[in-house]
């Protein structure tokens, strides 16, 4: 990797694991675990090794229960790792100093910090205060903050009574009003509507650029994703599976091409099925997958065996290519793959 | 110190929003008053009688101590540290540079503002109910060694609440069991329901090993002058002895308890 560019994370050989109590169901599971509690080690991260360089945004990808927001919450000093070595702006997170903190936000869709019961202004003070935010400043940001969100008028509403659309954007603001050098988002457009989503993402686009924030961002969200970030890490039981750009992950693992054909004559249904796999047939639209590298030659048959009145090869969209690893179809091709070039580095 | 002047105004303004919660924990602590009241006031029917070296007009002061004790000693936010804890709320103080222990101790402070001036209301409004005779201290020795006794009992039952907050860190459905526990300590071995010199010696003697009885009991009996010079002196002593104990077992169990924790919940 280049010498020049600022390494912002440094994450060698994390591990984290959790010790459960297991409680069977019912009644009688209940007294048992009290006399005889049977402990279990979760282990939550495995090995995980990567790095992230000044200004990346960088989106993390895994089914439920990978690891991503463990990983997030030790990298922002929330959780004490069992094993490996992190580092955060040089900093070890763990040790909560205040230069570290005043430097980095965690936002996490499912929590939040304004005060519930008094309009958001009042957190924002509060935080003004904490992060020792000169008067300035402090105004410049929130006026620019609320601007991007679109939230002045909230700003003197309780919380209580706001939309979570509009409390999401404000937790946002109460997130960043520190202006963090290092941002870890965690499911940051959770029950949000379409239109909140797009303008959080919006944000969070302009806001890496703006500022040459390091950004790392969880989402079950696609569209996120896509919009996003230009180089993912897929993460799963723990593991990293996959570590590179999002192209890269789409031509890896696109191994089907889509095939949009416009028929002039209505034809057999069931002739297509010799062609590929028919995913969608409204006549005169028909939708066929068929393998890389027979597109072509599954290209010229339709034309040559149907009536066809307009023909186009497409890439299978990247959120189905996502939704898969989500799925965790994927995993066991990633892990198949990483074997081999394992295989062939030796 | 400037974040936590905002820590006690934000925190001033919370409690304002829980009115009527605020409002019923008051109406709460006259009730207990008046049962107090009315029990020691049936006991020293006859205005001659002395029991436990106390007559009419000293354990009347007492109960009337005990207000201001408890709207100043008793009353904290820091309650819903556990909760906190288990809910996994803590994530949002531990993201920020700011001091827990302070956090929570300015939040404490808060809070005593405002229950001590309900309480000096309070306390006029059932000095003309009740019409106790009320013995007023006057040796300025004994007077600051109350005060000094009361800043002690403050601090030691925030460590206290501090200390008793720690378990859901490991068991997080547990949240609230412990602080019961701390409660009714409090109140029996604290003096928060009768004056402990009832016991008999050898179980006070016990008792004052303790950290309890330097809440409520001890700064009280020290305003009424019924333990001399020396002894008051001695129990300060002790009390500042137990401040310094249980910071350094709160320090460690804290660290320890920040390192099982799991942040989770939503």
């Amino acid at each position: 990797m280049d010498e020049g560019v600022e390494k912002v994370i440094k994450v060698e050989q994390l591990v984290k694991n959790f010790e459960v109590t297991e409680k069977k169901a019912g009644f009688l599971g209940s007294i048992s675990a009290v006399f005889s509690p049977k402990k279990k080690i979760i282990r939550a991260l495995r090995d995980i090794s990567f790095d992230v360089n000044k200004g990346e945004l960088i989106g993390f990808i895994g089914p439920n229960g990978a690891g991503k927001t463990t990983t997030l919450k030790i990298l922002s000093g929330l959780l004490y790792p069992s094993g490996g070595f992190i580092q955060v702006l040089r900093f070890d997170p763990w040790q909560r100093s205040p230069n570290f903190l005043k430097q980095i936000g965690l936002v996490m869709g499912q929590k939040n910090q304004l005060w519930w019961d008094l309009p958001a202004i009042e957190t924002l003070e509060l935080n003004r205060a904490i992060y020792e935010i000169p008067k300035r400043d402090f105004e410049e940001n929130l006026n620019e903050l609320l601007e991007l969100l679109e939230v002045k008028k909230l700003l003197n509403i309780q919380v209580r009574r706001l939309s979570l659309g509009q409390r999401m954007r404000l937790e946002l603001v109460a997130a960043l009003i520190h202006k963090p050098r290092v941002l870890f988002l965690d499911e940051p457009t959770i029950g949000l509507d379409v239109l909140g989503q797009q303008k959080i993402r919006d944000f969070i686009f302009d806001y890496n650029k703006k500022y040459a924030a390091t950004i790392m961002l969880t989402s079950h969200n696609m569209d996120d994703l896509i919009d996003l970030a230009k180089r993912v890490i897929v993460i799963d039981k723990g593991q990293i599976l996959f570590d590179g750009e999002l192209k890269e992950l789409v031509n890896e693992f696109a191994k089907e091409k889509i095939i949009r054909v416009y028929l002039s004559k209505e034809s057999d249904f069931k002739k297509l099925d010799t062609i590929g796999t028919v995913l969608r047939f409204n006549y005169p639209q028909a939708t066929i997958s068929v393998p890389r590298e027979v597109s072509a030659v599954a290209a010229a048959e339709l034309l040559q065996n149907f009536s066809v009145a307009d023909l186009t090869i497409e890439e299978e969209p990247i959120e189905e290519i996502i939704r898969r690893v989500f799925r965790g179809e994927m995993i066991n091709k990633i892990q198949n793959l990483k074997n081999e070039k394992i295989s062939a580095s030796l | 110190m400037k974040k936590y002047l905002q820590v006690f105004k934000i925190s001033f303004q919370q409690e304002f929003a829980y009115r009527v919660n605020f409002i019923m924990w008051r109406v709460r602590n006259v009730l207990q008053i008046f049962l107090i009241f009315f029990l020691w006031d049936t006991v020293f029917a006859d205005p001659e009688r002395i029991v436990f070296g106390y007559d009419r007009a000293k354990i009347l002061t007492y109960v009337f101590g005990l207000i201001v004790m408890r709207s100043v000693v008793l009353s904290t936010r820091s309650i819903d540290m556990p909760g906190e804890i288990a809910r996994g709320d803590i994530t949002n103080l531990m993201l920020k540079p700011i001091n827990y222990f302070k956090y929570w101790f300015t939040r404490d402070l808060s809070s005593k503002a405002l229950n001590l001036a309900f309480a000096a209301v309070e306390g006029v409004f059932l000095y003309f109910i009740l019409k106790p005779q009320i013995y007023f201290q006057n040796n300025i020795y004994y007077l600051s060694l109350f005060i000094l006794s009361l800043a002690g009992a403050i601090i030691l039952y925030f460590l206290l609440v501090f200390l008793f907050s720690t378990p859901p860190f490991w068991i997080p459905h547990f949240a609230w069991g412990f602080m019961f526990l701390l409660f009714v300590f409090t109140d029996l071995l604290g003096g928060g329901v009768f004056p402990l010199d009832i016991f008999p010696q050898s179980l006070q003697n016990l008792v004052y090993l303790t950290p309890f009885p330097y809440l409520l009991f001890i700064p009280v009996e020290i305003y009424l002058g019924k333990f001399g010079m020396t002894l008051s002196l001695k129990f300060l002593a002790v009390s500042f002895l137990w401040i310094l104990v249980l910071a350094f077992i709160n320090k460690k169990i804290w660290s320890l308890g920040f390192k099982a924790y799991r942040a989770e919940g939503r």
